[in-house]
């Protein structure tokens, strides 16, 4: 206590110095202003930005620029530096997958990333339109298609003049190859002629008995060693003009990506096409409604039992396709952002689950030492368990509640339904919550509880001794000191916790997906690996870069909120 | 011969009672470490007792076992009718440190004890009680202020607030002042005076600080030196209340106490034995052979103790 009193009159001792200048006008509304954003920044944890604000405001500008330039620029210029290696080292390193792709083909990724999202929502409001908004937008989809469609032509086109134009480029850069080639072949050919000949002679030689078996013998090892020796000859030839064949000019890479570019947007402007001519909700209505009169007048001009029975049969099951058709709705494809949502969603619930079981037991443990003696052992040895173990674990204990069919476990159930009780909105429908997701939860939950339960117990049992005895004095009874000073006072401690669990639950979601095909960013680095197309190793470095971003963002809301509680250092106070 | 133990005025009603307390530390080996032996003392109600002593000689341990928040090893308390057995309401402490919790501000700090010690009372019967000793420490202003944001000085205004919305019998003082400057220091004392005009409380406080036992108390009691330490003399001290305290420390009998608990606390001390009890108007009390005795038994203990 008597510490932080003094650090905080230290601290309130520099401060008044440092801002003697100002303080004449410290009630100006441009300083509440400016100490209202230094005081945010701090809070936040974006220190650097402290600098620049000064600045802004215009104090110091010397020392600023000077800060500015040691904590900001020379910074900005670390990181380009690294990307810039980046870029030069990464595509000369070729690997099984291609090159390693460079920050401009990860950039590109992204944006395809990003247009493919924004495709997948086009269909999903394209199957909705309804009425004269459909038609509006069918005859705006069309327009879009032709301009598409004659620009994809240009294109392909163009593409392949290029090509044409590369390959006449590639063969003669291939043509010395293919000639060494071909004298090379020659001379194999001549010589295996030429062995062939000593062979049969030698063996006649044998056969006179004016030569030895062995002879014979060490001739075949000659022959087959001078074989393996003119194909490996033949391999470094070839290898070479596979090389030059797999590395086409640039141009004609270039023309080719413009041109597949456009041809996919035009294969997308079809499917959307499609969607809002045939398969669209109010599309298929329509048609379900007109089977169904067309039945009903069939019926009623219906006279043969076996007849009538049939109709109104196939009556009643178009009807029920009816009411189903009111509530369907286009699956939404696994794009990254929809999988980072997904990803965010499975570590909240998983961190959740940490916080809800640590406290509890870490107030518990650090309140009695008994409980902490009982837990020690526990914790002892289930805290440095694999989260792959704990994955497999859960997948057939938790798993075991959701048999035997888990879409129709009410959670999923519910989880999953379009709307609550028939009108209320349900939010996490997006999600499509499965097994899978619960079981990646569970681990991240069971990863992520440590750190906090060991911080809160510690927080917990360093409660300063002065403010117990106050408790005693005032008689507070167990709930009132747990409420009143227990807690509070831990509380710093129990959210440095959280912020290690947080950051260890992010880090371990990301393999329990791969693992768990739960759907995630785990599971789009998983599938990318898999299906190893030219884009994929850039998605997985786009991937990588996603999940560090919304690392950092994770651990400073976390760092946020632990200011937000805590009483000595931070701004606020309630 | 002066006068020694006064005879206990009948009419005035006996607020605290410690006897033959003891407080034992266990050690590894079974020699228990006796740090206070045989303490006695009764206090009256209303009155103000300072105990004084060299740091180390179980003022505080005393105090603290009145509160309740230190074992008693044998001997008792009795406060009011009761033995006392652990701590309670009717005995709050002010501490060192004002120890407020930094999550509330003074005006929840102080109704976190009010809120358990009248369980009964209304809301707004809490909320008068509360507003009435923070604006009584002169914090009527700063009731909604966090401790983070008030000078040690009103940290610990907000602590004896604590400590007397709770309406003790008996308020506890341990070194309250010990960490203020001398300025903040004479403020607080000039508080907590009133405050007990006021209220009519019995009141112990420890200090090292010999103007602040005379200038508060009605009597000094002077601890011997510990281990083992009980009451060594207790001095009378004779002002009028209310106390002016230019007054107080322009009176010569202000100088004469203070010689004495200094004469003591420098030569006295150490040495065990019955209680002495120093009342107004003999004060010093030693006649040169008793002084000469004294200065005797006291070298003849220094060389035992060697």
């Amino acid at each position: 206590m008597e510490r932080h009193v003094h650090s905080a009159a230290v601290q309130s001792s520099f401060g008044r110095l440092e801002h003697q200048p100002g303080n004449t006008m410290a009630d100006l509304p441009k300083d509440k202003i400016k100490y209202g954003l230094l005081k945010f920044i701090d809070l936040s944890g974006f220190k650097v930005f402290d600098p620049p604000i000064r600045l802004i405001f215009g104090e110091d500008p010397q020392k600023q620029i000077r800060d500015i330039a040691k904590f900001m620029l020379l910074p900005i210029l670390f990181v380009g530096m690294c990307i810039w290696m980046w870029h030069i080292i990464g595509p000369n390193h070729k690997t099984k997958s291609g090159a390693v792709p460079g920050p401009w083909t990860v950039w590109n990724a992204y944006g395809e990333s990003a247009r493919f999202d924004e495709r997948e929502q086009e269909k999903m409001e394209d199957f909705a339109l309804e009425g004269a908004e459909r038609i509006e937008r069918i005859s705006l989809v069309k327009k879009q298609l032709d301009e598409f469609e004659s620009e994809a032509k240009k294109l392909q086109k163009i593409s392949q003049e290029t090509e044409e134009k590369g390959n006449e480029e590639q063969e003669k850069r291939l043509a010395p190859f293919k000639a060494q080639m071909e004298s090379l072949t020659a001379k194999i050919k001549t010589a295996k002629a030429e062995r062939k000949a000593a062979q049969v002679a030698l063996a006649e030689k044998v056969t006179l008995g004016e030569a030895k078996p062995e002879e014979m013998i060490a001739l075949f090892a000659k022959h087959s060693e001078a074989n393996t020796a003119d194909s490996e000859a033949k391999a470094l030839i070839k290898a070479e003009m596979d090389e030059i064949r797999s590395d086409p000019p640039q141009e004609v890479q270039k023309a080719k990506l413009a041109a597949n570019k456009v041809a996919d947007e035009v294969q997308h402007f079809k499917k959307r096409l499609d969607i809002l001519e045939n398969s669209n909700k109010e599309v298929s209505k329509e048609k379900i409604l007109t089977t169904i009169a067309e039945k009903k007048t069939e019926l009623a001009a219906a006279t043969d039992p076996k007849e009538i029975a049939k109709l109104s049969k196939s009556i009643a099951i178009a009807e029920s396709n009816l009411a189903k058709a009111d509530e369907k709705k286009l699956a939404p494809s696994a794009t990254i952002f929809w999988q980072t949502k997904r990803s965010l969603a499975t570590v909240f619930v998983g961190f959740m689950l940490a916080a809800l079981i640590a406290i509890p037991v870490g107030i518990m443990c650090g309140l009695n030492k008994i409980v902490m003696a009982c837990l020690t052992p526990i914790i002892s040895i289930f805290r440095p368990v694999s989260p792959v173990v704990w994955l497999l674990i859960f997948q057939i204990i938790v798993g075991a509640f959701f048999l035997p069919d888990p879409a129709k476990h009410p959670l999923f159930v519910t989880l999953n339904n379009e709307y609550w009780f028939g009108w209320i909105k349900n939010p996490f429908a997006f999600l499509g919550t499965n097994p899978a997701m619960v079981f990646s939860a569970c681990t991240v939950a069971m990863c992520a509880l440590w750190p906090a339960l060991v911080n809160t117990a510690l927080g917990v049992s360093a409660i300063d001794k002065d403010h117990m005895n106050v408790a005693r004095v005032l008689k507070l009874g167990f709930w009132q000191r747990l409420f009143k000073i227990v807690i509070p006072s831990s509380l710093p401690l129990v959210f440095a916790g959280l912020r290690i669990s947080l950051g260890v639950g992010w880090m371990v979601l990301i393999a329990a997906e791969a693992l768990s095909s739960s759907d995630g960013l785990g599971k789009f680095v998983w599938d990318e690996y898999q299906n190893g197309s030219s884009r994929s190793f850039a998605n997985i470095i786009l991937a990588c870069f996603i999940v560090g971003i919304i690392g950092f963002f994770l651990d400073r809301i976390m760092i946020v909120l632990q200011k937000l509680v805590s009483f000595d250092d931070g701004s606020a106070t309630a | 011969m002066s006068t020694l133990t006064a005879l206990p005025d009948l009419k005035t009603k006996r607020s605290v009672e410690i006897s033959h307390l003891i407080k034992e530390y266990p050690n590894p080996y079974g020699e228990d470490f006796r740090v206070v032996e045989d303490f006695n003392l009764n206090i009256q109600e209303g009155e103000f007792i300072s105990l004084i002593g060299h740091s180390g000689c179980g003022k505080s341990t005393v105090l603290t076992m009145l509160a309740g928040l230190n074992e008693i090893s044998d001997g008792g308390i009795i406060v009011g009718d009761k033995e006392i057995d652990g701590p309670g309401p009717d005995r709050s402490v002010v501490f060192q440190a004002p120890c407020l919790m930094p999550w509330l501000n003074s005006f929840q700090n102080v109704m976190l004890g009010v809120k358990n010690v009248y369980p009964h009372a209304t809301k707004a019967e809490r909320r008068q009680i509360v507003e009435h000793s923070l604006s009584v420490v002169g914090l009527a202003d700063a009731m909604k202020k966090f401790p983070k944001e008030m000078s040690g000085g009103m940290q610990q205004r907000v602590g004896i607030a604590r400590a007397i919305a709770l309406q003790p019998k008996v308020l506890l003082l341990d070194e309250p002042f010990g960490r203020l400057d001398s300025l903040t220091r004479m403020e607080l004392q000039d508080v907590i005076i009133d405050i007990l005009a006021r209220e009519k409380m019995t009141a112990m406080i420890v200090t090292h600080d010999v103007d602040e036992a005379v200038f508060m108390a009605d009597r000094c009691v002077m601890m011997s030196n510990g281990p083992k330490a009980g009451v060594g003399e207790i001095l009378e001290i004779g002002f009028d209340r209310p106390r002016n305290r230019e007054e107080v420390y322009q009176d010569p009998k202000f100088f004469e106490y203070r010689e004495h608990l200094l004469a003591f606390l420098e030569q006295r001390a150490h040495i065990k034995g019955s209680t002495r009890t120093f009342s107004d108007g003999d004060f010093m009390g030693f006649t040169e052979k008793e002084g000469a005795d004294l200065e005797a038994a006291a070298a003849q203990e220094a060389t035992s103790v060697a």
